[in-house]
């Protein structure tokens, strides 16, 4: 199976090298033969890489201990469940699973549009086997998941070896979000890779209009909602197993997964001007030139060992490979930029200061200078040791003094932009529009500072939630009471009805609905409280409004581990509430042998979460380290709401909110100027 | 299949009960806890600080070994009465510039802190700039009257209901 997948790997490279190729000389000679056969070699490349995947899962699901990837990644006694994700757990497979799901959005964009589109498709055929070739060359040449085992036997021959049993998957990852987590992630960081493609394709190609925007804005978003919850899983994984209380370190691993999401954030929200208004096309071109970037800079920076990291994959010399390919796409960009940026002329234009398209202008200002202060941040220390010799590390209190100001000029944004008109906004509107949010806002702080949430950032954060919060309220009840005069649905219904006419900018408030709830429970890390203590059983300890007491303490073998378990009393006002198990596990066979299981008693105001550390080195009695964190459920609440912002924005629109729609009209056809009075001008509902 | 060796491990935790209880059970203070937020653990492989060290994946999800002699030395220093900035310098003596936690706000560290107040500034700057530039646009086309506006306006929206109608 082995030699069958090493095989099938390297011939995928052949067909990317070929589709790359021939997708040339296609776009060169216009040969309808020569484009479906490139086309058609794309989808093979695509499939063959889906095979080599499913080699690498089978070696592992069958114990093929004479596999050095199977041998450093499994064990016999591994659960089914665990041995799919070690597919991504090392350097190797995580690089095939990388080409595996940047195959699956390939395969989908040529089979969608094999019909469509066909100035432009061969195009980005072309850079997507670029890129794909990219990968197979690491997959095939650099780091090849099929490597056997050999030993130098007595005759000094090289001879294959099997190993009894392996060394096991990392026991941090053993946990099912890590199975999750990953998958999510590595689909945000390939799926960029879609709008990337079209994007340089069209200025190759010179297509015309902002077609590739239409094209690529759907494929942008599912990219943005699996980068969205790959961060927020990788960040519960963190709070909910590695036990120190915290749910985002600005770990660089975590940083590079932050970084494509701002750009592609902002640039979700530039798209509108370039559609709405014909602005910003070089900007909205270079925007996703970037985010394609900074997933590979950000892949780059998680395997190659220049920051140091929690994470795996570190010091390898994959490096090199990476930075080759970021210096050659940004000479790509740049030449194709240079080449026909007269074809991205644009229509600037500004009417006033105070419109929705200066919003968006500050919005894009704001993600952008997070992108780079994150960036730099990350990168600072290798800077200081190439300037002064000497590595100065930068931590997490760094970063929070950075991005909290930056963050809530965000959420100022995200409250004010909607309610701005596009073109001009007047004075009297913002008194209208801003009235009652504001009034939701300071309501929202004075309740939470006799809460006894007293400090000023949090209480600003939570001011500007309640603010933001009042403005999509007051978005969906304007839209809903005018559908509501005109049919006399209920309310309710006709705001489903709203946002069904228009998903994308009501599902865009979904998004943003939960982004502040997740900002909500930013807020709460401000006042977080922890206790450690050695216990015996029956000791008890305070924190907070809880009292724990240490029941007692059992052990239990399972297959892959042994687990010390202690059971821990919750107290409120004396009364029990509640038993936690916090779990410390002993895994056999593996480098990192420990690994921790935390119990958390959830609710909206606080997370009671309680560690067992281990027993005390000196004393000999168990550690119990506990943390009380307020509001931290409102982040995982918040990404649900964004994941379900995001499906609902992908929805196609019910066609009911202009004439125009009814008019059948062919695709090419130019809209003549009689058309225009059918349509009506909804100020702001667009 | 589960094997709860739950009784011995009991009696493991009952006879620990009946010894002494130590009171001074971390080893070290309060306060150090607290300066030790400002440095880095230098046991290498946790990448946290020296007071926030929970050592994930060690067999002791607590301070590490490293982590809690650097604290044990905070107090040494503390007893010496030692102002905290005293206290980091004498670790920064001891391990490089390496042991801060933020860059320090002196010397190239400071250049950590001025980079995202430079970029606010240009690009606040480069962004006024280039409203200003399309705002002033030629007067005739942004204030010509709401007729052609209004038609160009509706004539794009026009086209772009038509595009999304024959894509989606």
């Amino acid at each position: 199976m082995d030699v069958f997948g090493s095989f099938t790997l390297l011939l995928a490279f052949v067909c990317a090298v070929y589709a790359f190729i021939g997708g040339i000389f296609a776009i060169k000679t216009r040969h309808p033969l020569l484009v479906k056969s490139t086309r058609q070699a794309g989808i093979a490349t695509c499939v063959l890489i889906f095979i080599a995947t499913l080699a690498v899962e089978y070696l592992l699901f069958t114990d093929n201990f004479s596999q050095a990837y199977v041998v450093s990644h499994s064990n016999r006694d591994l659960s089914t469940f665990y041995k799919v994700a070690a597919l991504w757990s090392g350097q190797e497979g995580s690089l095939l699973f990388w080409s595996f799901l940047l195959s699956v959005y390939i395969i989908s964009v040529l089979i969608a549009y094999r019909n469509k589109n066909g100035e432009l498709m061969p195009y980005v055929g072309v850079v997507l086997a670029g890129v794909q070739i990219f990968f197979l060359t690491l997959n095939n040449f650099v780091e090849n998941p099929f490597k056997t085992l050999a030993i130098v036997n007595s005759n000094g021959l090289l001879e294959s070896f099997t190993r009894m049993d392996g060394n096991g998957l990392n026991p941090l990852l053993q946990y099912p979000e890590m199975v999750i987590h990953p998958p999510n992630l590595y689909s945000g960081y390939t799926g960029f890779t879609i709008p990337f493609a079209f994007a340089l394709a069209a200025l190759l190609a010179r297509y015309p209009g902002e077609k590739w925007i239409h094209l690529t804005r759907k494929w942008t978003m599912v990219a943005w909602c699996f980068q969205s919850l790959g961060i927020l899983l990788g960040a519960h994984w963190a709070y909910a197993v590695l036990g120190w209380g915290g749910y985002w370190g600005w770990d660089p691993v975590e940083n590079a997964s932050l970084l494509p999401w701002l750009t592609g954030t902002a640039f979700l929200h530039s798209v509108m001007m370039q559609e709405k208004r014909g602005m910003m096309k070089v900007w909205n071109v270079w925007l996703v030139f970037c985010t394609f970037l900074l997933c590979i800079l950000g892949t780059f920076l998680t395997r190659s060992g220049v920051v140091s990291s929690v994470h795996a994959f570190a010091n390898s010399h994959i490096g090199p490979w990476f930075v080759g390919f970021l210096a050659l796409i940004l000479l790509t960009c740049f030449a194709a930029y240079f080449k026909n940026r007269d074809y991205l002329k644009s229509e600037n234009m500004l009417d006033s200061m105070v419109s929705r398209e200066s919003s968006f202008l500050f919005n894009n200002l704001l993600f952008l200078i997070a992108c780079i202060a994150v960036l730099s941040g990350t990168l600072f220390p290798v800077f200081s040791e190439w300037f002064t010799s000497n590595r100065i590390s930068v931590g997490a209190p760094f970063f929070n003094k950075v991005m909290i100001p930056i963050g809530l000029a965000i959420l100022f944004l995200t409250g004010v932009g909607p309610l701005l008109a596009w073109r001009k906004t007047s004075v009297d509107s913002l008194k209208r529009n801003f009235g009652w949010p504001l009034i939701v806002g300071l309501f929202c702080a004075i309740a939470c500072f006799f809460l006894g949430y007293k400090d000023g950032a949090s209480l600003l954060c939570l001011f500007l939630c309640g603010f933001v919060f009042g403005t999509i309220v007051e978005e969906f009840y304007r839209g809903a009471k005018v559908i509501h005069v005109r049919t006399g649905m209920g309310m309710m219904m006709a705001a489903h009805e709203l946002s069904m006419r228009n998903t994308r900018r009501y599902g865009g408030y979904v998004v943003h609905f939960g982004m502040v709830l997740v900002f909500i429970g930013l807020a709460g890390s401000a006042f977080n409280k922890e206790a450690q203590k050695a216990m015996n059983i029956g000791d008890s300890m305070k924190l907070g409004q809880y009292t724990l007491v240490l029941q007692s303490g059992d052990t239990k073998a399972e297959k892959n581990y042994t687990a010390q378990r202690m059971i821990v009393e919750v107290l409120k006002d004396n009364k029990q509430i509640m038993m936690l198990y916090p779990e410390k596990r002993q895994f056999q066979g593996t480098e990192q042998a420990a690994g921790t299981m935390v119990a958390i008693y959830s609710t909206l105001r606080e997370d009671l979460y309680v560690v067992y550390a281990g027993m005390d080195p000196e004393l000999n009695v168990p550690v119990i380290h506990a943390f009380l964190n307020p509001l931290v459920k409102w982040i995982w609440l918040g990404g649900v709401w964004v994941v379900m912002g995001t499906l609902l924005a992908l929805m196609p629109n019910r066609r009911t909110v202009l004439g125009v729609a009814t008019v059948p009209q062919p695709a090419s056809a130019p809209i003549t100027p009689a058309l225009a009075p059918g349509v009506t001008l909804r100020e702001g509902h667009d | 299949m589960i094997n709860v060796k739950r009784v011995g491990f009991v009696l493991v935790l009952l006879a620990m009960a009946s010894g002494p209880l130590v009171l001074a059970q971390v080893g070290y203070s309060q306060r150090a806890k607290e300066i030790g937020m400002h440095l880095k653990c230098m046991c290498r492989g946790c990448d946290m600080s020296a007071g926030g060290c929970a050592h994930p994946g060690g067999s002791f999800s607590g301070p590490c070994d490293t982590a809690k002699g650097m604290l044990k030395e905070v107090d040494q220093h503390l007893a010496k009465g030692e102002s905290e900035q005293q206290i980091v310098d004498a670790f920064v003596a001891e391990y490089g510039s390496i042991v801060y936690v933020e860059p320090p706000k002196k010397g190239f560290g400071l250049v950590a802190w001025l980079m995202p107040i430079v970029y606010s500034i240009v690009g606040l700057g480069i962004l006024v700039f280039v409203v200003r530039k399309w705002a002033l646009r030629p007067p005739s086309t942004a204030s010509a009257g709401p007729t052609p506006a209004a038609h160009s306006d509706a004539l794009e929206r026009a086209r772009a209901q038509a595009a999304r109608d024959t894509e989606d």
